[in-house]
């Protein structure tokens, strides 16, 4: 048989193909639905009952509190698991011993997760509306829309850093939800951060979401108080530690790797 | 130039260390190779012979990038396992086999897809190549089932498949027969032998010395950590040279016995093994005497003693090998 050698990898290539084997695993799998489709629509009733009728905003409030909660699931957590599933199955040491990089395995979790995040936000968004009858009257609808997107993606800078944590311990499940709630309530996710005890402010502004969050709330919440300085500067923050994350997730990870080699945990499981 | 060895290990040593408990840590050390000094020319297969714990997984996976040593260095195909992995890997293969490491709930080409566009097979290539490969490990009839359906021996070679997928130059199996019924087992060598025909050289762990000697030119024998031996299948028969092996049966041997057996001149060991009820020495002999004549009258009083004179097999020279090692 002819040697092919196996220089053909690239990083869309693998990125895509990890894209592909989670569409596989998800059709595979029918339990996969009960996340993805059924706690929206529960965390967009919860929280409708939870907001109601709590001033003229309520219905923008609920939408968020929920959409961020079904997502914060999707995109960060789902992000993460997949890895440790990776260590669960044995698939971890195949994976890694492949010439592509792993970042670009996880990169294409996060892109899926993403898609099943902003899928999650639609069903939460539909819950709340049908349930109030009525759509909110969102100032600026189609900026909006732009920021959902874009704060998904901060959420997914988030979970791609967080599924190193995955290929450097089998603890990181354990570590993960004991940070969750923290970082649930401290991104402001549920509400505002400016509501929370000040302390927290300087380590939820180390997460992206943070910002991105505010800049939703600045923008569909009319007469809404947030970080001081303003939509502006929380866009500006917003991009900064994204690009932050992203920009030494490439480090991070071969470090991590280095490091899983060394202590010989990469099998654990 | 000429090819540089598939293989070449310098003082290469791995310590692990673990904690065990939370609170109360406790530290573990294990070496588990102690200065392993390897060389392995391309083509053929080469054997790694060891029993459990020997560090067989250990060496296997340092050598396809997946831990680092400890000290020492080693070079498989001409580069450094160490600082460069990203040349290395998409030249070698690696089957670490067993019940896991496959997507279960995807079906083996979809398995192999994932993983041919991970090793970069040509895009191009791929699906032939994939076809290739299942109708090489004889899966094309189960290609489109679900890998969870799979029995061990199906999943077994799956993982070969994937190890081959990307045409390796170097192709790693560790313990590739474990857990596999006879047949499938058989199979497995079968298949094996065949890859050495693509030009593929294979570096094969076992700890069955018939495997070893049935499939590989060139064995080195590993126990605790070190190379007791290294040589062809010949060679390693040398070291026994003219040595005759006398198995006795019997239910039991006195203390007494077994040390007059160890006391005759030419009698370079006696190991003992239980059968259920019965108990077999296995002497070995490096003279002309004694002769079975010899011991069946030091034995006289035995009256169910069963008694045979048989050639000495290589299993006996790893039992020798990987014993000394213990003692
Ligand atoms: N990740 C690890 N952490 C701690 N000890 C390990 C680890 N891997 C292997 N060992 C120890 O190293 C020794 C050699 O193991 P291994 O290479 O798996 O042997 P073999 O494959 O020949 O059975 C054993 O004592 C084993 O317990
Ligand atoms: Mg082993």
């Amino acid at each position: 048989m002819a040697t092919p050698q196996g220089y053909g990898w690239s990083r869309g290539r693998s990125t895509l193909a990890s894209i592909r084997l989670c569409v596989l695993q998800f059709v595979a799998d029918p339990q996969w639905l009960i996340p993805s489709m059924i706690a929206p629509v529960i965390f967009g009733l919860v929280a409708f009952g939870l907001f109601a009728n709590s001033g003229p905003n309520f219905l923008v409030y609920a939408i968020l509190g929920a959409g961020m909660m079904s997502m914060w699931g999707q995109t960060l957590y789902g992000s993460g698991w997949a890895t440790g599933q990776d260590r669960v199955w044995g698939t971890l040491e195949p994976t890694l011993q492949a010439p592509t990089p792993y970042l670009y395995v996880v990169l294409g979790r996060v892109l899926w997760n993403v898609v099943s995040g902003l899928i999650g936000g639609l069903i939460v968004y539909v819950v709340v509306v049908t349930v109030n009858g009525a759509a909110p009257t969102l100032p600026n609808p189609a900026e909006f829309a732009l920021l959902f997107v874009f704060v998904m993606l901060t959420l997914a800078s988030v979970g791609t850093l967080l599924a190193a944590v995955y290929v450097y311990t089998r603890f990181a499940g354990f570590i993960q939800n004991i940070g969750e709630f923290a970082f649930y309530v401290g991104t402001g996710c549920m509400f505002p951060v400016v509501l929370l005890p000040f302390w927290t402010n300087p380590i939820a502004l180390l997460f992206p979401p943070t910002w991105a969050l505010d800049a939703l709330r600045y923008n569909g919440i009319p007469g809404y108080v947030g970080f001081s300085w303003g939509f502006g500067w929380d866009l500006v923050g917003a991009i900064a530690t994204t690009a932050v994350y992203l920009g030494i997730s490439t480090s991070v990870f071969r470090r991590v790797e280095r490091q899983v080699l060394e202590k010989g945990s990469l099998g654990d499981y | 130039m000429a090819d540089p060895p598939a293989i070449e290990t310098q003082r290469l040593t791995r310590v692990f260390e673990s904690r065990k408990g939370f609170l109360f840590t406790e530290k573990t050390r294990t070496e588990a190779l102690r200065g392993i000094d390897l060389t392995v020319e391309q083509g053929a297969i080469f054997g790694l012979l060891g029993p459990n714990g020997a560090g067989k997984t250990t060496l296997t996976k340092i050598l396809s990038t997946l831990l680092l040593p400890t000290s020492g260095s080693a070079h498989v195909l001409g580069y450094d396992v160490t600082t460069q992995v990203e040349h290395l890997r998409p030249r070698i293969g690696l089957v670490l086999g067993g019940e896991r490491g496959l997507y279960n709930r995807i079906n083996a080409r979809e398995n192999l897809r994932y993983f041919a566009d991970l090793y970069g097979v040509p895009r191009g290539e791929r699906e032939h190549r994939i076809d290739a490969v299942l109708d090489r490990v004889g899966l094309s009839d189960a290609a489109d089932r679900r890998v969870e359906e799979y029995s061990r021996g199906m999943k077994q070679k799956l993982h070969i498949a994937r190890g081959i997928l990307h045409g390796p130059e170097l192709l790693f199996l560790d313990e590739p027969t474990i857990g596999l019924d006879p047949k499938s087992a058989r199979e497995t060598r079968k298949l094996i032998r065949s890859l050495v025909s693509d030009g593929v050289t294979i570096f094969l762990t076992t700890h069955y010395m018939f495997e070893a000697e049935e499939l590989c030119h060139r064995i080195a024998v590993l126990t605790k950590g070190r190379i007791a031996a290294h040589d062809t299948v010949a060679g390693l028969r040398q070291l026994v040279g003219g040595d005759r092996t006398i198995e006795i049966e019997d239910y039991g041997f006195d203390d007494d016995e077994l040390a007059a057996l160890r006391a005759l001149s030419g009698v370079s060991k006696v190991v003992t093994e239980e059968f259920g009820a019965r108990i077999r020495a296995t002497i070995r002999i490096h003279a002309q005497r004694p002769t079975t004549e010899d011991i069946r009258a030091l034995l006289s009083n035995h009256a169910t003693l069963a008694l045979r004179e048989r050639r000495t097999s290589l299993e006996d020279v790893y039992l020798d090998l990987v014993e000394e090692e213990a003692n």
